[in-house]
């Protein structure tokens, strides 16, 4: 945006009272827009630093008359959050490598190995993306439940391998890679398998770090499916187990409720503005799903 | 795991000289090594699931006794029942508010945002960041903002107005969903516009503005049409994601108050987990399958002339 003299509008056009009026107003407009955005993100933060009574004042004060930060440690008691966040943690790990192995060998397969009936198998992948993922919901926890796979965490990471978009974006990164690094490899003698390991991975970090922070917010977000697939507590999810024990609970002080949204939001935050470009540029890869 | 083994049989076996298909072979060897991994997952975890999703919807399924055959009853109890009715139209209601109350704000915020001189990066961030929040935080959060006497209606009694319930009242419950939705996800929506917005030549408009076309002419005749592909994109992206929306109306309403927030596939999810009907539940997946099996093509179709 920086390298752009001009706009829709032009230096000229900002002279014109009525434009400087419909541009005052556009402005108004995002700045409105921005504290919607923020006020109630810095308001979980706050709540959770406010004594019950506070909280639960009407009208509502924005910063905390005093501050209670001993919440923060009662959060941590009420349930053990260390627990879930391990778990949550297993989950993205495990997902993580399933996802970097199963998925880059077979993209890179697709993309840079010699395969015949290549479409085939690249349309195999494919199918899946026309099928509604939700009219598959139930026969999907059907079949888990035959495997004896409910209530672990292979239930995770086993299908972790089974997902067509990271394919995609995989395989459209092999793509873009030059294929003269791989063919002067060949040449010099390189196994396959040694291209893909010490050829490919290693240019490929880019892609894998993308990749990383999806699989992170999804292991962190997702609370509905683990709340199906583990049914023992010591297996739940930070989400599921704040779906089970903190969102529909009425009798847990509301200040508390809050100290505990913001700890589980503050790591995503954190992890967000850290890794800014990388999940800007996420999103315009999400653009093309499919 | 026996599909695997039957895919690599059907290797082509061409009538070549022998030394030639041994070579054949091992220079293949590494490519069908490197796919099987991913062949046996996406058969055992998606492949499976679809055709049992075919398969049980002709069945009672019953984990303890067996499976036993069924006919269509699954379908005509699904064809039946008062509340898949009530689910189509609240499902199509969610879907025309989504479409009402949040298609156009990202594109609209995204124009704007590129007009932005100074403070974009800081704009677009702040834009962004509901969209990071997770969900069981925004469920708590919203359920506190929409409080009776949450902020939202301390606002509205400054300004004079009734009090709104806005969860509990059956004709708010959908719309409030709808909103925070929209405030939860419209930054993602618009990211991918201003990346669109943004590759849009300068000149264009400099070229429009010498033949006296006004702000608005350019947006209408310039920026909109740019945009055209990536809108009808977008908005089967939105069409398929909204008709099997289920989470925030379990998460906040459990599809009440009195079944006003029941969509389709949380209708699905009651059939499965509340009355453990999971044949009913495969049936009204499959019949979600025929209605919404079209729209995928069509979205594949589009992007492919997209790129």
């Amino acid at each position: 945006m920086k390298n752009t003299e001009r706009g829709i509008l032009s230096q000229h056009d900002l002279k014109k009272t009525s434009n400087k009026v419909i541009y005052g107003i556009m402005v108004l407009v995002l700045v409105i827009m921005v504290f919607t955005m923020l006020y109630p993100i810095l308001m979980t933060m706050f709540n959770g630093l406010k004594s019950n009574q506070e909280v639960n004042s009407f009208p509502p004060h924005f910063f905390p008359q005093e501050w209670h930060f001993s919440n923060l440690k009662d959060a941590m008691n009420y349930i053990d959050l260390p627990m879930f966040l391990r778990n949550t943690i297993y989950i993205f790990l495990g997902n993580m490598v399933v996802t970097l192995v199963v998925l880059g060998m077979a993209s890179f397969s697709i993309s840079r190995m010699n395969v015949p009936y290549k479409k085939a198998f690249y349309f195999f992948f494919l199918m899946t993306l026309f099928i509604p993922a939700t009219s598959y919901m139930i026969p999907n926890f059907v079949n888990l439940k035959e495997l004896g796979l409910l209530n672990q965490y292979a239930a995770f990471w086993l299908p972790a391998g089974a997902n067509t978009f990271y394919f995609l974006l995989l395989k459209n990164f092999f793509d873009g890679l030059h294929p003269e690094i791989f063919e002067a490899a060949r040449i010099d003698g390189a196994s396959e398998p040694r291209s893909f390991f010490s050829i490919a991975v290693p240019l490929s970090i880019p892609i894998f770090a993308t990749l990383a922070i999806f699989i992170f917010s999804t292991a962190w977000n997702d609370w509905f499916w683990p709340s199906l697939v583990m049914h023992s507590e010591d297996k739940y999810t930070l989400a599921t187990a704040i779906y089970k024990y903190v969102i529909n609970v009425k009798a847990l002080n509301t200040n508390i409720k809050f100290a505990i949204l913001f700890i589980v939001t503050l790591p995503p935050i954190i992890v967000f503005l850290v890794f800014q470009r990388f999940i800007m540029r996420g999103v315009s890869l999400s653009a093309v799903k499919g | 795991m026996n599909q695997t083994v039957s895919i690599s049989e059907n290797l082509p076996v061409k009538q070549e000289s022998k030394p030639y298909k041994q070579n054949r072979w091992k220079k293949n060897f590494w490519g069908y090594l490197f796919l099987l991994p991913a062949i046996a997952i996406f058969i055992m975890f998606m492949w499976v699931p679809i055709f049992k999703g075919l398969l049980y919807s002709f069945y009672n399924v019953d984990f303890v006794k067996g499976n036993s055959f069924v006919g269509l009853d699954n379908y005509s109890r699904a064809l039946t029942d008062p509340d898949v009715l009530t689910a189509v139209k609240n499902t199509l209601y969610y879907m025309v508010l989504g479409l009402a109350i949040g298609f156009w704000v990202p594109i609209a915020f995204a124009i704007a945002i590129s007009e932005l001189r100074k403070f974009g990066g800081f704009v677009r961030v702040a834009a962004y960041l509901p969209f990071v929040v997770p969900g069981v935080v925004l469920y708590g959060l919203w359920r506190w903002l929409y409080d009776p006497v949450g902020p939202i209606n301390a606002l509205i009694g400054s300004l004079g107005l009734d009090q709104v319930a806005f969860l509990t009242d059956s004709r708010w419950s959908m719309v409030s969903l709808v909103f925070m939705e929209t405030w939860q996800q419209f930054g993602s929506g618009m990211l991918i516009y201003l990346a669109a917005v943004l590759s849009i030549p300068r000149d264009w408009y400099e070229a429009a503005e010498i033949d006296g076309a006004g702000v608005w002419a350019r947006i209408r005749h310039i920026t909109l049409p740019s945009l055209r592909n990536l809108i009808i994109l977008m908005l089967i992206l939105q069409i398929i994601a909204t008709s099997q929306g289920y989470q925030s109306q379990l998460a906040l309403l459990d599809g009440g108050p009195n079944n006003t927030t029941l969509t389709y596939a949380l209708l699905i999810v009651k059939y499965a987990f509340t009355r453990l009907d999971y044949g009913t539940a495969t049936a009204l997946g499959m019949l979600m399958f025929i209605v919404l099996g079209g729209l995928g093509i069509l979205q594949f179709k589009l992007n492919k002339e997209d790129n």
